[in-house]
């Protein structure tokens, strides 16, 4: 199990507010081409397995697995989905390499939410249908009900969640898949019309069509395919009861993030990850849940996201640069895909391919999703230049 | 491996809606032995009922029949009366409705503490200074004959005087 695995090739494909000329599985049979042609050009007949990310209402199909081979190339191939978010099906893949069952797996996943009428039902339609669905409200309350109280657990402020706005929008602007880049001032997100108090419409990602497929592999077939391998150091997940009733921790500190990271942290051998490791991708469907996040992922201490945030540490020139895509604020949110495109920002900024957004001197990064509301599972991947 | 024709004309783009208008998703759910159990007793009796998790020293409300933590069975004598008092936890005044309108006056909705458990419903009969962290409240039940037994049978928690 010792077996090392690297990401040999990824691609993507959509990445609008809407998608109208393609497919849904037409996006993923072209994000695979390109995911295909940045491994050396590789046909998926070499490639032994595959798992798509996804959820069956996102689709608006049942049983949304058995739609999967064919825009994959994976048709009489090893196939299987995880409902989950796609760093949970990357870790699928991975343990594939690692038992020495499978060399080469892809791992893909997409959204193409835009197909959706109503969202937002949908995501009721994923609460607890006992305790909270018959208020028949907007499911987004319970991200307010989260943003209060981790603002009073913290002595975070509502300026600082601004902030994170105006910084993922406009570091956007230096990433040409980034849709909703923008160079706003901290007013324009704390007086815009409010969602959920204190959560207002700006401190929530707008919604992204997208597909991404990654290509992973053991180190020998990676040599080969790669002069570029990208390595899997670590890789953790947890999930927190899904009863908001026995959140009490859970409400205000996103416990499943801080049990995701001390899992892909033991197995990367990092013990001070401020320190060891040089930036990140992280979830940040929500203002607030960048700075949750940071804090639940040990980078800094309870209630100190904010105050380094407005110090500039988290910017593209500063110490520890979070979100230099832009992230879901800045990109959009792709849902279920939402971990391969934190991972994809990851693994370009590793390759030095990631254009005016490039950080220099970087090594070690690290990827984090979580699946949104109502859920309380998240995932972390720790991905380096070196074996 | 490429596509190689794609729609550059927005007119030629078009959704496909299946014959039917949505397939109509309608599910039935069973409250289960503690739902079940939960529910009558606020209908009947006016009660909410947690239930105890001596292993864990934690009071679960609503009452379940098993401790998520350490997996132990609750049994009959864990159940207890957790009365109708607890404190805001949190919450949050939600100005879009169900389907994302905007509307002026909004729901407010807390998280109200009881024991170690949070119950998620609306604040009523209170006034802006009552929106507070901590800020102790009450249930308020409906009248009896309007009880259906389930969750909106409290019809709001409301601060306490």
């Amino acid at each position: 199990m010792d077996k090392k695995v690297a990401i040999v090739g990824i691609g993507y494909s959509g990445f609008g507010s809407t998608t109208p000329d393609l497919s849904y599985r037409e996006m993923i049979f072209e994000a695979a081409t390109k995911c295909y042609q940045d491994a050396g050009g590789i046909h998926p007949q070499s490639i032994d397995s595959f798992v798509a990310s996804s959820e069956d209402f996102m689709e608006g199909i049942s049983i949304a697995d058995e739609y999967v081979p064919d825009q994959l190339g994976a048709v009489l191939k090893p196939v299987h989905s995880i409902t989950g978010d796609s760093l949970q099906g990357l870790a699928s893949a991975m343990m594939q390499i690692k038992t020495g069952q499978q060399s080469i797996v892809a791992a893909s996943a997409f959204s193409k939410v835009s197909n959706l009428s109503n969202h937002d039902g949908l995501v009721t339609y994923a609460t607890d249908p006992f305790y909270i669905r018959p208020f028949n409200e907007n499911p987004y309350f319970i991200a307010g009900l989260e943003m209060n109280r981790y603002l009073h657990e913290t002595g975070t402020t509502r300026e600082q969640c601004a902030k994170v706005v105006t910084k993922n929008r406009s570091n956007a602007l230096n990433n040409p898949s980034a849709l909703y880049g923008a160079r706003i001032e901290l007013e324009d997100v704390t007086e815009a019309p409010v969602l959920s108090y204190p959560l207002g419409i700006y401190d929530m990602s707008g919604h992204l069509d997208g597909s991404i497929v990654v290509l992973l592999a053991s180190e020998e077939r990676a040599r080969e395919l790669t002069d570029k391998p990208i390595w899997i150091k670590g890789i953790g997940w947890a999930t927190d009861t899904p009863n908001l009733d026995s959140r009490i921790d859970g409400m205000g500190s996103a416990v499943y993030a801080r049990l995701a990271a001390q899992k892909a942290y033991r197995m990367a051998g990092i013990n001070n990850p401020f320190n060891e490791i040089d930036f990140a991708e992280i979830d940040d469907t929500f203002s607030y849940k960048e700075l949750q996040h940071l804090e639940a992922l040990n980078l800094c201490g309870p209630g100190e996201a904010g105050k380094l945030l407005e110090l500039g540490c988290f910017a593209p020139d500063g110490d520890f640069p979070v979100n230099v895509s832009g992230g879901s604020l800045g990109g959009g949110y792709l849902h279920e895909a939402n971990g391969l495109q934190r991972l994809m920002e990851t693994v370009l900024q590793l390759r030095g391919e990631a254009g005016k957004r490039q950080l220099h001197d970087v090594e070690t990064g690290l990827a984090f999703a979580w699946r949104g509301i109502p859920t309380a599972t998240g995932a972390a991947v720790i991905l380096s230049t070196r074996p | 491996m490429a596509i190689m024709e794609r729609n550059s004309r927005n007119i030629d783009n078009r959704y496909w809606n299946p014959g039917f208008k949505a397939f109509p998703v309608k599910n039935v759910y069973t409250a289960g032995a503690a739902g079940q159990r939960f529910f009558e007793e606020i209908k009947n009796n006016s009660k909410i009922l947690g239930s105890r998790c001596e292993k864990c020293e934690l009071t679960y409300v609503p009452a379940r029949i098993y401790c998520e933590r350490c997996f132990n069975r609750l049994e009959e004598k864990n159940w207890i009366d957790v009365g109708t008092e607890g404190t805001i936890y949190s919450y949050t005044l939600l100005f879009q409705t169900q389907n994302g309108e905007p509307r002026e006056n909004p729901a407010v909705m807390v998280a109200v503490r009881i024991a170690d458990g949070l119950l998620i419903h609306r604040l009523g009969e209170f006034s802006a200074a009552d929106l507070e962290i901590d800020k102790p409240v009450k249930a308020k039940f409906k009248p009896k004959e309007k009880r259906k037994g389930c969750i909106e049978d409290i019809d709001y928690f409301k601060p306490i005087k």
